[in-house]
């Protein structure tokens, strides 16, 4: 069972580029609609929570769906599964990245690649921005976060417990003297 | 020693990120204030983690880690990012049921995710000053150029990300290689 199980995770890492989400449509195909050891709910409730609590997504999802299915070594067993592959790939490319760096080739690549990376942060930031925004304050929170990091190299540690310390008393304000549930 | 920083800085970021790019901010400043990497590395892992299979943040670890202390590094560093997932999602999925639509969770996050936009743009702008910046110190045209290119390609006509890099580095050996810009 937990061989089978970071099998058939080592097959989803494989295949996981960029989001995380490719990896949750391939669970959706195996365990919902072939396996059908789970439903769909319950892989968009995993998902939710795996989003919501630190660390990687698919990591959490791994563990969830895992630990589901045959404990905690289960959970261990999809997790380590999830990262052989990618974590081969990016061991070879970074070999090859440090024995080329100073190639002219490489480099002008490199350089060109470099001037993406701005452009797809951003474009990727665009779409956190919906759902980040949930009431006003946020924004202050944004801009406060920005200027703390951004001029006062604050560590992203204290700003995340900042956040969501914030997060907390925001919600707990609206829900009491407003009656609005920021949360539902 | 060495590989006990590293997995003290992971073990961090895993705890302080919350999806995707959310862990860029962190693993930037513990990067660069460690020494293992510079702005321009930095770039490089986003781009290369972007274009391979598996979650960003452990495809970073994986980077950092090798480029810090080998394949031992990569390994200690890649545990670290998980250790969140070791600990607290485990307790989550034992307690599955009442963790289900938390309501304090959903309050955190609120708060949260607008940390981690701000966050998020004050790191854009870091690597965009470095990335687009000449030997002197002033704007590289060329780059910025391509950069709004990319940029326009990826917002306006929706081009995936992967083939998004590929036609940078396509161009960069054209522009910095061949021409010599």
């Amino acid at each position: 069972m937990i061989w089978r199980l970071y099998l058939q995770f080592l097959k989803f890492g494989a295949f996981t580029f960029g989001g995380g989400w490719s990896i949750v449509a391939q669970m959706k195909e195996l365990y919902v609609e072939r396996e059908k050891n789970i439903t769909d709910e319950e892989l968009l409730d995993m998902t939710s929570i795996g989003r919501s609590l630190p660390g990687t997504m698919i990591g959490n999802i791994a563990m969830f769906y895992g630990h589901r299915q045959a404990g905690f070594f289960g959970g261990v067993a999809c997790m380590f599964g999830m990262i052989t592959v990618p974590m081969i790939v990016l061991i070879a490319i970074t070999t090859f990245y440090t024995a080329f760096q100073s190639n002219i080739w490489v480099a002008s690549a490199m350089k060109g690649v470099r001037t993406a990376v701005a452009p797809v942060i951003l474009s990727a930031l665009m779409g956190m921005v919906k759902s980040a925004f949930k009431i006003p304050p946020c924004f202050v929170i944004a801009l406060a976060m920005f200027i703390l990091f951004f001029f006062f190299n604050v560590s992203c540690v204290w700003l995340v417990v900042i956040g969501a310390v914030l997060g907390l008393i925001m919600c707990e304000y609206y829900e009491r003297r407003r009656g609005i549930d920021v949360t539902a | 020693m060495l590989l006990l920083e590293l997995f003290w800085s992971f073990v961090k970021i895993g705890f302080t990120s919350f999806g995707g790019l959310s862990m860029i901010p962190l693993i930037s400043s513990e990067m660069i204030s460690h020494n293992w990497m510079n702005a321009h590395e930095v770039s490089d892992i986003v781009a290369i983690a972007e274009m391979t299979p598996g979650p960003l943040g452990l495809n970073c670890a994986t980077f950092a880690g090798m480029r810090a202390a080998g394949l031992a590094g990569a390994i200690v560093a890649n545990i670290g990012a998980l250790a969140p997932t070791f600990t607290l999602c485990f307790a989550a999925a034992v307690f599955f049921e009442h963790f289900n639509r938390n309501k304090r969770l959903a309050q955190i996050m609120t708060g949260v995710r607008p940390a981690c936009v701000g966050m998020v743009a004050g790191v854009v702008i870091q690597l965009a000053l470095a990335n687009y910046a000449d030997s002197a110190g002033g704007v590289h045209v060329p780059s910025l150029i391509l950069g709004l290119i990319n940029l326009i390609l990826l917002m306006k006509f929706k081009i995936s990300i992967p083939k998004v890099i590929l036609f940078s580095a396509l161009m960069g050996v054209i522009l910095f290689g061949v021409i010599g810009l």
